[in-house]
């Protein structure tokens, strides 16, 4: 065979039509031109989306949870109510149906709830998240995921505790499952104790780790602290002293309030019946009622001395006047009042001290109704009080014009309008003070306090010694507190039943303060319906208010004014007794 | 002319390799600071576990209780109790030292 070199093979020398390579310049150049066009919408027409997409494959906004706000005592050392992480346990019911039983019974232990439960609440395999329990203590999530359980997972959240429990449940209140306030100071002061969570968008890597921030971190603000006007240890005392003379009288329900004149704060608030606000099951009824707050009742005979000082003020009386109660009982305007007792020549001081519904009336016939109402309201009756808390009830006190005649002599011994225990604590104030009302507060009180007068100074002195005397051996005697020289009024009211006034359902009050000679606390008791071992203000209520001022002026390092029978062995002065 | 180019170069080759190192070190000091902040949220939280703790403890009724019937002591009453006149000493605020 004859070799050909390569230019030389005949096949090179056939000639190509000249569109052959026109068509694959052509070709060459659409390909090229596609792929410009298709590199100018993905940079330039869709960056943002694809930017986007990117993104979200490995940026991610994590929220930074704040926690809310830990309340104390006034001492700042007795935790009130404070947030600990806890984990919620929730499933997929779908994946869920791979677990074992054994698995399901081990996990049913631990969380203390019944295998039949764990799965009554994994029936319906539509939905894609269903809890199974809420607020699990974080070593006992932790041991559930170690389990591996499928289809089981957990999720971060806060839990709540009020270490004093039932004691301060009322003023605390608590928070539901959301950590959002809705009784007491968690609802009052929601806002300042629930903080606001942040927020840092950062870069993943592949294994879940944060690799960078991108943006600046947004960082959570924790919920304030705050420190309540509450003495933890005034507030056990009342509560112990309240409790007693419950079982004592078989009572329904009763409050207290200890109020530190100096100051107004509230001390002591104490309700019963009461609840642990750590036991979701038990925050339910009647219990949660801030009955010395929310809850208003005829106040009786302890309304006395609010008219009395009105008469003294604008001098319609003097102590020396003197009234004729007779024999116990006086008609009026075609009624009836009675006296417990037949009191004859009685002086206001007597009045007060007898507790004479006869000798009130007869003080208010020398008062007009608008003069009555008008104190009656700068007390604070009939309107609520400026405290900070929910649910403060304002009562009731008709307008003056339109009091029947008999009606303003019920007023005048506390019959025919409603008050709250609250009301009345800060009402006696202005006795336990040089005729100013304090105004009240549940927080520690930084500065000093407003005030408004009421009476004069010097009636102010007089009524104080009336209710003195009223405490004293021929009143209230089992008000009296060994050591301390007490002053108050006690007040037995009847309730209304059906619109009637009941002959066997009582309430028995009785608000004070201590030590006379400068006063520093007012204490406030009501008893509701007590039912055995009498019902009487002065029996039931009076050494609940003893009991108090005993142990709060002892907490408080108040010097007694009274004279004592010392027990120790060494005089006030060193010397040896003789 | 060549020198000059040469000696940019090795400038460049330096910068290049600090800005590598420089970002590295950042990434892992970052970690280092979540990991630091992390245990800060965890002994946070252990503080307040430990006080509240430390409030069930120190709650009034156990301690009323303990105090009444295992010490059996009972309530100072005025009369047993001295009191001495003067200044008191400026005790110390309970509750400091318990900012965590």
């Amino acid at each position: 065979m004859k070799r050909v070199r390569f230019y030389d093979s005949p096949v090179l020398n056939v000639q190509m039509p000249l569109w052959r390579s026109r068509l694959v310049l052509i070709l060459l150049m659409l390909g090229f031109s596609a792929l410009g066009v298709k590199a100018l919408y993905l940079q330039g027409l869709s960056t943002e989306f694809l930017q986007q997409q990117g993104e979200r494959r490995y940026e991610r906004t994590l929220v930074l949870p704040a926690t809310r706000g830990k309340i104390f005592d006034r001492s700042g050392s007795v935790v009130l109510a404070s947030s600990v992480p806890a984990r919620a346990i929730w499933a997929i019911p779908e994946d869920a149906k791979n677990a074992s039983d054994a698995q399901l019974s081990r996990l049913g232990k631990l969380l203390g709830m019944s295998v039949k439960d764990i799965k009554s609440r994994l029936v319906d395999e539509d939905k894609n998240f269903v809890y199974i329990k809420r607020q699990v203590s974080v070593e006992l999530a932790d041991e559930i995921k170690h389990m591996k359980v499928p289809g089981f997972h957990q999720q971060a959240e806060m839990r709540r505790f009020y270490p004093e429990g039932d004691i301060t449940a009322h003023v605390i209140g608590f928070t539901n499952i959301e950590d959002k306030g809705i009784e007491g100071v968690e609802l009052a002061f929601n806002s300042e104790l629930s903080g606001r969570p942040g927020s840092r968008r950062v870069i993943k890597d592949r294994l879940g780790r944060v690799v960078e921030d991108v943006q600046a971190i947004v960082p959570p603000v924790d919920g304030q602290d705050l420190m309540l006007s509450i003495d933890a240890g005034l507030q056990f005392d009342t509560f112990t002293a309240l409790k007693k003379a419950l079982e004592e009288h078989k009572a329904k329900a009763g409050a207290g309030i200890v109020i530190d004149v100096r100051t107004g704060e509230i001390l002591a608030l104490v309700n019963l019946p009461t609840y642990d606000p750590n036991d979701r099951d038990d925050r339910k009824g009647p219990a949660l009622r801030n009955r010395a707050i929310t809850d208003t009742f005829e106040p009786g005979s302890i309304m006395k001395p609010f008219t009395a000082a009105l008469a003294l003020d604008i001098k319609r009386i003097t102590t020396s006047t003197l009234f004729d109660t007779g024999n116990g009982h006086y008609r009026y305007q075609g009624s009836t009042i009675s006296d417990v007792s037949r009191n004859g020549m009685l002086n206001v001081a007597g009045i007060l001290r007898r507790s004479s519904n006869i000798g009130m009336t007869m003080i208010s016939e020398r008062l007009t109704s608008q003069e009555m109402w008008n104190k009656f309201t700068e007390l604070g009756f009939g309107r609520a009080p400026q405290a900070n808390f929910p649910g403060v009830a304002s009562g009731r006190l008709r307008p003056w014009e339109r009091w029947r005649p008999i009606e303003r002599a019920t007023m005048a011994y506390g019959y025919g309008l409603s008050v709250s225990l609250l009301q009345m604590a800060h009402a006696y104030t202005a006795f336990a003070r040089n005729g100013d009302m304090v105004s009240l507060t549940l927080l520690k009180r930084e500065g000093k306090p407003t005030s408004v007068q009421v009476y004069t100074p010097q009636v102010t002195t007089q009524i104080r010694a009336m209710l003195e005397a009223a405490a004293g051996p021929d009143g209230a005697k089992l008000a009296q507190v060994q050591g301390y020289r007490v002053a108050g009024k006690s007040g037995t009211a009847r309730q209304i039943v059906n619109g009637k006034y009941s002959t066997s359902l009582y309430r028995g009050s009785f608000v004070g303060f201590a030590p006379v000679s400068n006063p520093r606390i007012v204490v406030a008791i009501t008893i509701d319906e007590p039912h055995s071992n009498g019902y009487y203000g002065g029996r039931v209520a009076a050494p609940v208010f003893a009991d108090v001022v005993a142990s709060s002026l002892r907490r408080l390092g108040v010097q007694p004014d009274a004279p004592i029978e010392s027990l120790v062995a060494i005089g006030p002065n060193g010397e040896a007794p003789q | 002319m060549g020198r000059l180019s040469l000696l940019f170069a090795c400038l460049l080759m330096i910068s290049a390799l600090s800005l590598v190192t420089a970002r590295f070190q950042s990434r892992q000091l970052f970690v280092q600071a979540d990991r630091l902040e992390d245990k800060a949220r965890e002994l946070d939280t252990d503080w307040r576990r430990l006080q509240l703790e430390r409030a069930e403890l120190a709650r009034n009724a156990r301690i009323d209780a303990t105090a009444r019937k295992e010490l059996e002591m009972v309530s100072a009453t005025p009369d047993r109790t001295l009191y001495i006149k003067g200044q008191a000493p400026v005790a110390p605020v309970p509750g400091e030292g318990d900012r965590p």
